[in-house]
């Protein structure tokens, strides 16, 4: 029914572009007012917002990185005292890093890339919103901390002991990790969602191998997330545990190791700056050819550098720990991972100048911060390479050395092309004109400010100043740099309130941008200025995609496009197949809702308990969480009910997919490759604790018979639980009733989590005794919280069946709870093998 | 090279030197890395030149690219056969700098906000506060641990940097060539003092060794040193 | 019909990092295994068993990449391509993450 060749489909007539307009609209725009805000889920008014939350952030960021300055002008200077000073650093460090540099690319890649691949919106935009509040909730508990005088200290990455509860006793290391790890929700929540919109909602016909480069760098981009977050929220959850209930992970002197925090931290630091890289590489990708009035050179190097990134990347976390102690020879790998990684980053820069030979390039403002880019990001690869180097980084390592580094890395590698992109983008944000004059000066403010801040500071770092100190009254030797490192800071914040002001001004006051002004080939200049919620009229096919904006622009919005308006008053999206990109069937997606801000502030809650040491207490606020998940789940069943629909004369695609995987499959696989690597980190700490790890080896559990038993009746009850699924599958796709099935899963997985309780409760050793006995307990309530959620899974399809909505063409949430279920399953009986293993090493 | 290129300013010129200088190094281990730290610049600033000439020249008229000379040439090739040399280098620089062979072991113990330093003497170990005392001219392995939270043992002038780490034992060499006085301080952040946890390395004339003059302590007593260090 | 470029494609693709991933994991695992159980110390001919212990995963995984290298084209005809020069990345980030086994020193000192 589908043809192979999107290209061969017909297109549609073309229409009133003023009357698909309104019928868009009405279904597609936001609510009236504050309530409109509050409840909307749309890409266009998230993104932005995400930007927006961010840029104050970086504010708060750059005004705390001006006290420092302030403070290190002098070398004994009393304008802070030290305990305030090290809650300064750290939280600059925390703000630019988790509250600002991950939001804002999230935010621009929610923004643009509906718009790019040619569809209205992503693929879970309630998901948008959750992770939006998750960001403001988290980021206000943060900055709240700080105002309140008990904001984290110990350092953006925290190290422990000092981050224990012996050398850090207040609340402010419990701000940083539960803080932190809210926010966090909102990374793991983009990652699956662009993940998803990028592999699955492409336009008709739009393989991957032709999509607009910026995607695939936010693929992989999301595909680190993935895999980079786990580790540090593990990190995070293990050490909150230490601190809340003297789990000892960490502590040597309870057969823990400070070391096994570093390897998580730096698992996750390392990519973490690669994470924040793609994007800005992204916008360059983009920039770039268009500024030269050419094509990019080397597409497919780009993308095979993308991918070598992306991998290589998780290889050189140990460089963060070159003077821990490790012998030569492992440092030896990292180092000489971390000197390969340096070949994308290489072939990446030559394409870009390639490119720029090639054509023929306009020095408008973006195309300064591209300079700004190049001139910086180049020097700060090129003392990243230094630091790669062994014995040179035993003397930079921890030297305002690295400091330098950092900052041409991150501001030249991802500040300076971010605005590049804003002052790309912001025509198509706002719908206006710049004012000029205003920015130019702000570039140049910023660059001289930039350069005059870091690049002394190189020398300061090879002089011997340590980073993190307030004072250094016996080395006047370190004044003069100082003192200008200072000054230049403040020229730079000058440019940056300048670049401030130029947006405003542009937004507020600019004239009107006429539409597409950059000549861009890609669709995301093809729609009206500022873009309405719903993008496109009607959706691009092959022809269209390439025909460059301006062309495509006028087709698009009179409905010649695949799917035009929105005559069913639904909001319709294409789902179309990985590879190729062919129509598979019509998505519903949701409409304004305040149910996310709901769940955020439900989980706020439960945040708020645990900082307030209210431990008994907060378990039960994860009761509403769930009630609130339930809610959210069934909603989204609700929609789901329709005949087909016409996307092109002729072409008839059904509503929801008669065979393969919905969306909501596709976020879940998404979900589960996260917990895997939650998992399999969880496992490293284990083999690292009981091998590696120095001080009192881990008691034996002294495990009897019946701790066998009731791991064996664990794993056959989850079998069962899964086998009854495929039954109820089985059955529902005959046409039969699946109720008895269904009870049969429920019981048996209530059933597991009884008998695992029972094991927790009954015979697992104290968890404060030794950190073997710790993960083991860790390793218990990571299978039974995924136990319970296996038991409302089930419950779930039970209601569904009950209800009457299973059929045999929807099979409801049958498949999504046996992925779930099935996975659950695997890590029960690996954790059993795990904690096996341990027991004979013991 | 980069303080070559202040000649003109003398007073940064005079600021390469200072008494936790890298770049002022006063043994062989904080020589050879010295060097190489000029290596590295050297090489750093041609490539960053390269670049830069490259970027400038694009703004030009259009050019024919040949797309594999930019991506695989310059980018691969070019790029593996810098970064395999540097590789070399490091490892190279990173053998000669390891504890090989005999030394004279001294302990340093650190512990929120400061240093016991220890090293053998006439009549057993001799402990110190704030002051280690090494010889001069031959290779020193000091034994790091700690007994609260991570710090790092640095003194810029003969060596690298190490962590001390509570629950383990951590090895540096370290050399002095000439008898002196040379500052150290803990590189990483240690809570409230961090800033004030500096201390002295005084190298005495190897005829001199071990030092008479310093007052002898009671051999160390396994619980003020190290907790359960084990390599 | 072929699926070239479904999630097969997609597996071709990182098939050749996700072997480097692979034996770079097992290599690191085995160093740290080979330390604590005195390894270095055990000589096979010319080399420790420590070495050869840690070369060996990354002689296989070089093996695979050649593997997948010759039958990519026949795997994916006209979009080799991308996936081909995945399978050179993983390639070569094998023989020179691995190097250094030749000559640095293995353990503590
Ligand atoms: C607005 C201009 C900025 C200035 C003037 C600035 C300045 C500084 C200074 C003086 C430090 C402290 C170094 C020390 O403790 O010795 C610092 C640390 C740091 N900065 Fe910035 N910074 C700026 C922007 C950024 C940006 C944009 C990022 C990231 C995207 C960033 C990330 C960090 C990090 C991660 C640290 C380490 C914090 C820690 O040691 O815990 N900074 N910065
Ligand atoms: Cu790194
Ligand atoms: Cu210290």
């Amino acid at each position: 029914m589908i043809p192979n060749d999107v290209a061969a489909i017909p297109p549609n007539p073309p229409r009133r572009a003023l009357h698909l307009h309104r019928e868009l609209d009405i279904v597609w725009r936001n609510g009236p007012g504050l309530w409109g805000q509050i409840t909307s889920v749309s890409h266009t008014t998230l993104g932005l917002r995400f930007m927006g939350t961010a840029f104050v952030f970086f504010g708060i960021g750059g005004l705390l990185a001006m006290l420092i300055r302030a403070q290190l002008a002098t070398p004994q200077s009393a304008f802070l005292d030290t305990a305030l000073y090290n809650q300064i650093f750290t939280m600059h460090g925390s703000i630019m890093m988790f509250l600002f540099a991950i939001p804002m690319l999230e935010g621009l890649a929610m923004y643009l890339l509906p718009k790019m691949l040619g569809t209205r919106d992503l693929a879970f935009p309630r998901l948008s919103a959750l992770g939006y509040w998750c960001y403001l909730l988290g980021g206000s508990i943060l900055i709240l901390a700080l105002l309140a005088g008990v904001a984290p200290g110990d350092g953006w990455f925290m190290y422990t002991p000092l981050s224990g509860k012996t050398y850090s006793p207040g609340i402010n290391a419990d701000v940083w990790l539960l803080g932190v790890t809210f926010v966090e929700i909102s990374a793991l929540a983009a990652a699956i969602e662009l993940m998803v919109s990028i592999l699955r909602l492409r336009a008709p016909g739009m393989k991957l191998t032709q999509m607009p480069l910026f995607a695939w760098y936010i693929l992989g981009t999301a595909a680190m997330m993935l895999a980079g977050f786990p580790p540090l929220i593990l990190g995070s959850v293990l050490l909150e545990m230490e601190r809340a209930f003297g789990w000892p992970f960490f502590d040597p002197e309870r057969g823990g190791d400070p070391l096994l925090w570093q390897h998580l931290f730096w698992l996750f630091g390392h990519p973490e700056v690669y994470i924040i890289f793609l994007p800005a590489a992204g916008v360059l990708s983009t920039v770039i050819p268009v500024l030269s009035r050419t094509t990019i050179v080397g597409y497919g190097a780009i993308v095979a550098a993308i991918l070598g990134m992306v991998f290589l990347s998780f290889g050189l976390w140990v460089h963060h720990m070159f003077t821990v102690g490790i012998p030569h020879l492992a440092l030896a790998f990292f180092s000489a991972a971390s000197m390969l990684v340096a070949v994308p980053t290489a072939v990446q820069i030559f394409a870009w100048i390639g490119t720029m030979w090639r054509g023929r390039p306009e020095l408008k403002l973006p195309m300064l911060y591209v300079l700004g880019f190049f001139f910086t990001f180049v020097m700060g690869g090129l003392t990243g390479v230094m630091l790669a180097v062994v014995p040179f980084n035993w003397q930079a390592h921890d030297t305002a050395f690295v400091t330098a580094h950092l900052h041409y890395v991150l501001i030249g590698g991802f500040v300076f092309p971010m605005l590049a992109g804003v002052t790309w983008w912001m025509p198509l944000m706002s719908g206006r004109r710049r004012i000029r004059g205003l920015g130019e000066s702000a570039f140049w403010l910023i660059l001289i400010g930039f350069h005059g801040t870091f690049f002394l500071m190189h020398l300061t770092g090879l002089m011997g100043m340590p980073r993190r100190i307030p004072t250094y009254a016996d080395n006047p030797e370190w004044m003069l740099l100082n003192l200008s490192s200072s000054f230049f800071g403040f020229v730079m914040t000058i440019g940056f309130a300048l670049f401030t002001i130029d947006l405003i001004l542009q937004a507020g006051f600019g004239k009107r941008s006429v539409r597409d002004p950059w000549h861009a080939p890609s669709l995301d200049w093809a729609m009206a200025l500022p873009p309405p919620n719903y993008n496109f009229a009607s959706l691009p096919g092959v022809e269209l995609q390439k025909a460059g904006a301006a062309d495509a622009m006028l087709k698009l919005a009179r409905g010649e496009g695949f799917l035009p308006g929105a005559p069913r008053g639904r909001r319709e999206i294409l789902v179309t197949s990985v590879g190729s990109a062919r129509p598979e069937h019509v998505a519903l997606l949701p409409f304004n809702t305040a149910l996310p801000l709901v769940v955020a502030f439900a989980i706020c809650a439960f945040v708020l308990l645990m900082l307030g040491g209210f431990y008994a207490v907060a378990p039960v606020a994860l009761i509403p969480v769930a009630g609130l998940i339930w809610a959210w789940a069934r909603r989204a069943v609700a929609a789901v009910d329709a005949a087909p629909v016409e996307i092109a004369p002729g072409l008839l695609l059904p509503v929801h997919p008669a065979n393969g995987a919905t969306l909501t499959q596709s976020g879940l696989v998404s979900l589960l490759f996260a917990n895997g690597t939650f998992f399999a980190s969880l496992l490293f700490g284990l083999a690292f604790l009981t091998l590696v790890s120095p001080g009192p080896p881990v008691p034996a559990w002294q495990a009897d018979g019946t701790v066998l038993l009731a791991a064996i009746a664990v794993l056959a009850l989850l079998a069962a639980g899964t086998l009854g699924g495929r039954w109820a599958l089985a059955r529902v796709e005959a046409g039969q009733p699946a109720g008895a099935a269904l009870i049969g899963s429920v019981v048996a997985n209530l059933a597991a989590l009884v008998a695992l309780a029972a094991l927790a409760l009954g015979v697992l050793p104290d968890p404060t005794r030794h950190a073997g006995d710790a993960v083991r307990a860790a390793l218990v309530a990571y299978v039974g919280l995924h136990i319970a959620v296996a038991v409302l899974f089930s419950a779930f399809a039970l209601d569904q069946a009950r209800r009457g909505e299973l059929n045999p063409a929807h099979a409801g949430s049958l498949r999504n709870w046996g992925l779930w279920q099935r996975y659950t399953l695997a890590a029960a009986a690996l954790a059993t093998a795990a904690l096996w293993a341990q027991e004979l090493t013991a | 090279m980069k303080c070559a290129g202040f000649a003109t300013v003398p007073l940064l010129l005079a600021g390469c030197k200072g008494p936790l200088s890298t770049l002022s190094p006063a043994g062989p281990i904080a020589q050879d890395i010295a060097w190489l730290w000029w290596a590295l610049l050297a090489g750093a600033a041609l490539l960053a030149l390269l670049v830069f000439v490259l970027v400038a020249l694009s703004f030009g008229r259009p050019r024919e690219v040949p797309e594999k000379r930019w991506t695989f040439g310059l980018g691969v090739w070019f790029s593996l056969a810098v970064l395999t040399l540097t590789l070399a280098a490091a490892l190279w620089v990173g053998e000669r700098i390891l504890p090989h062979g005999p030394a004279l072991e001294v302990h340093a113990h650190a512990r929120q906000w400061s240093w016991t330093f220890s090293h053998p003497g006439a009549q057993g170990p001799n402990e110190a506060e704030g002051v280690l005392h090494i010889p001069a001219g031959q290779p020193v392995d000091v034994l790091i641990t700690s007994s609260d939270v991570i710090h790092s043992f640095w003194v810029p002038q003969l060596g690298g940097k190490m962590d001390a780490i509570p629950g383990r034992q951590n090895r540096l060499r370290i050399e002095a060539t000439r008898p002196g006085t040379y500052e150290g301080l803990c590189a990483e952040f240690c809570g409230l003092e961090h800033a004030s946890m500096r201390f002295e390395v005084i190298a005495h004339d190897p005829a001199d060794w071990p030092p008479a003059s310093l007052p002898v302590s009671p051999p160390l007593s396994p619980p003020a040193l190290m907790e359960a260090p084990r390599p | 019909m072929r699926r070239v470029g479904g999630m097969g494609w997609l597996g071709w693709l990182i098939a050749g990092p996700t072997v480097w991933a692979a034996a770079f994991s097992v290599a690191y695992g085995l160093h740290g295994l080979g330390c604590e159980l005195g390894w270095p110390a055990l000589s096979l001919g010319p080399v420790s068993l420590q070495r050869v212990a840690i070369a060996l995963p990354s002689l296989a995984a070089i093996l695979v990449c050649l593997v997948l290298l010759a039958r990519v084209k026949t795997a994916l005809g006209p979009e080799a391509g991308i996936p081909r020069l995945g399978l050179w990345i993983g390639l070569i980030a094998t023989l020179y993450t691995m190097a250094p086994v030749l000559v640095a020193t293995s353990c503590r000192v």
